[in-house]
């Protein structure tokens, strides 16, 4: 029983290998991409600029209140069907660019949420020495602020890594895909290899949870409110 | 106006419109069914993570530490091919009821972190004062810490709800008919990804902003009581 199990999980190493460095290249291509186009619409968001809160509000609801599968969906039927021609992309295109923005999404939220929480005294002060508005941004406020999104952004990382499982739906061949290849060598042992796949996504996503508790408990954090 | 049917022909969608109506009948049933029952489950995880009984702290430690670094579509085939395996009366379950037992045992540990949280936000004394005045363990969680704990819980708990809501588009992957099913049909049987995605996208924008309203007016409605006052 043991060595039967055992020699399906030998069998099946190589791709399960493969599927993990996918899931790993898949998910720090969206922390990367979604973290650096969060930060920016969250410091454009916190600045309360008239017109452009109202907007990026709504591209942040729009992609809060859909479900990541149906925004792979659109990314990778809808957009190319467009017409328009750099939009005609590859399925491996449509994913990192989907699950990028829908990173994005919650990375601004909490870089909003963090600037909010410096005191407000803080960046008075820096007014009262002469400092412009991006000085006082740049100085005062985000290194403030961004020791507060460390804990968070962990957790926004592991959601990530949650969310590339959903990517096998379109064929990207990474860990999960990977598992539901291996089931078609192994028909029998569909719970095992389910098993072993949740195994490797533990591995790689609990360190990362407890890390985030550890900073939590250490620096604190700005928990937007509406953060799930 | 020629230009909104290439793009958008609301009249393939109006032919399909029963089957949006059902899809998202079933959305909402699953929805519902699981927030009910992890909401349950999630009280009960919330009072053993406060247990001093490492015994009965542990085991359910591990199974929130699974839920929450493994991702819901594995959980969903784990439930789905798992549990006929290791109970024999679930194999004549409908594909529904493997969905909606997914969905609870995902959502239940994020139910009870939530709530956890809302019982410890009660005052110390509350409890303590509860004791002094000779009530018993359930007597004291039902009229003293429950009834404060929800106002701080409501607001968070209907963000869960929105969550949760999304997470069911994952059931058609094991093929229950939902609200993303009937988008799927549309697109295989007439390949309008237009009038298909959109439309599901646009429902599913709906269910939210109406959670986001009630979000918005729970916590304006719970703002007023005094240990609301303090912690924010």
């Amino acid at each position: 029983m043991v060595e039967r199990y055992w020699n399906i999980v030998v069998a099946l190493a190589p791709f399960l290998w493969k599927g993990f460095l996918e899931t790993l290249i898949v998910s720090l291509v969206g922390v990367v991409a979604g973290s650096l186009l969060g930060f920016l619409i969250g410091v454009i968001r916190s600045q309360r600029v008239a017109g452009l809160t109202g907007l990026l509000g709504a591209y942040i609801h729009c992609l809060r209140g859909t479900p990541f599968l149906v925004q792979l969906y659109l990314f990778y039927f809808v957009l190319p069907n467009t017409g328009i021609s750099w939009l005609s992309w590859d399925s491996r295109t449509a994913a990192f660019v989907a699950l990028s923005i829908y990173t994005s999404s919650y990375v601004a939220e909490i870089v909003a949420s963090a600037i909010d929480a410096v005191p407000v005294g803080q960046s008075e002060a820096a007014t009262a020495v002469g400092m412009t508005r991006l000085q006082r941004l740049w100085h005062v406020v985000l290194p403030q602020a961004l020791k507060l999104t460390v804990a968070p952004m962990s957790g926004v990382y592991v959601m990530i890594i949650k969310s590339t499982a959903i990517l096998s739906v379109v064929g990207i061949s990474e860990l999960t895909r990977q598992g539901e290849i291996a089931i078609l060598r192994y028909p029998r042992d569909i719970l095992f290899i389910y098993g072993v796949i949740a195994a490797i996504y533990f591995l790689y996503c609990y360190p990362v949870l407890r890390f985030a508790r550890w900073m939590e408990k250490r620096v604190g954090s700005a928990r937007p409110t509406e953060l799930d | 106006m020629s230009w909104i049917l290439d793009f958008y022909n609301y009249k393939i969608v109006a032919q399909y419109l029963d089957r949006f109506a059902t899809g998202m009948a079933a959305t909402l049933t699953a929805a519902g069914i699981s927030l009910v029952l992890s909401v349950l489950l999630g009280i009960l995880i919330a009072l053993v993570m406060l247990s001093k009984k490492a015994w009965l702290r542990r085991p359910v430690a591990a199974y929130v530490a699974f839920i929450r670094a493994t991702p819901l579509l594995v959980q969903i085939y784990l439930v789905y091919y798992g549990l006929p395996a290791l109970l024999p009366f679930a194999k004549s379950w409908s594909d529904m009821a493997f969905g909606v037992a997914a969905l609870t045992l995902n959502s239940a540990p994020y139910m009870g972190e939530i709530i956890r949280a809302g019982i410890e936000s009660v005052p110390r004394g509350q409890f303590e004062a509860a004791k002094g005045l000779g009530m018993t363990y359930p007597q004291r969680l039902r009229y003293v810490v429950l009834p404060q704990a929800f106002a701080i819980t409501l607001p968070p708990l209907l963000g869960q709800t929105a969550v949760l809501i999304k997470d069911t588009s994952l059931l058609s992957i094991i093929t229950v008919f939902e609200f993303t099913s009937a988008g799927i049909l549309l697109n295989s049987e007439r390949v309008r990804p237009n009038e298909s995605f959109l439309t599901i996208a646009l429902g599913y924008l709906a269910i939210y902003l109406v959670v986001l309203l009630l979000t918005n007016k729970a916590r304006a409605a719970l703002a007023g009581p005094a240990w609301n006052a303090g912690g924010r």
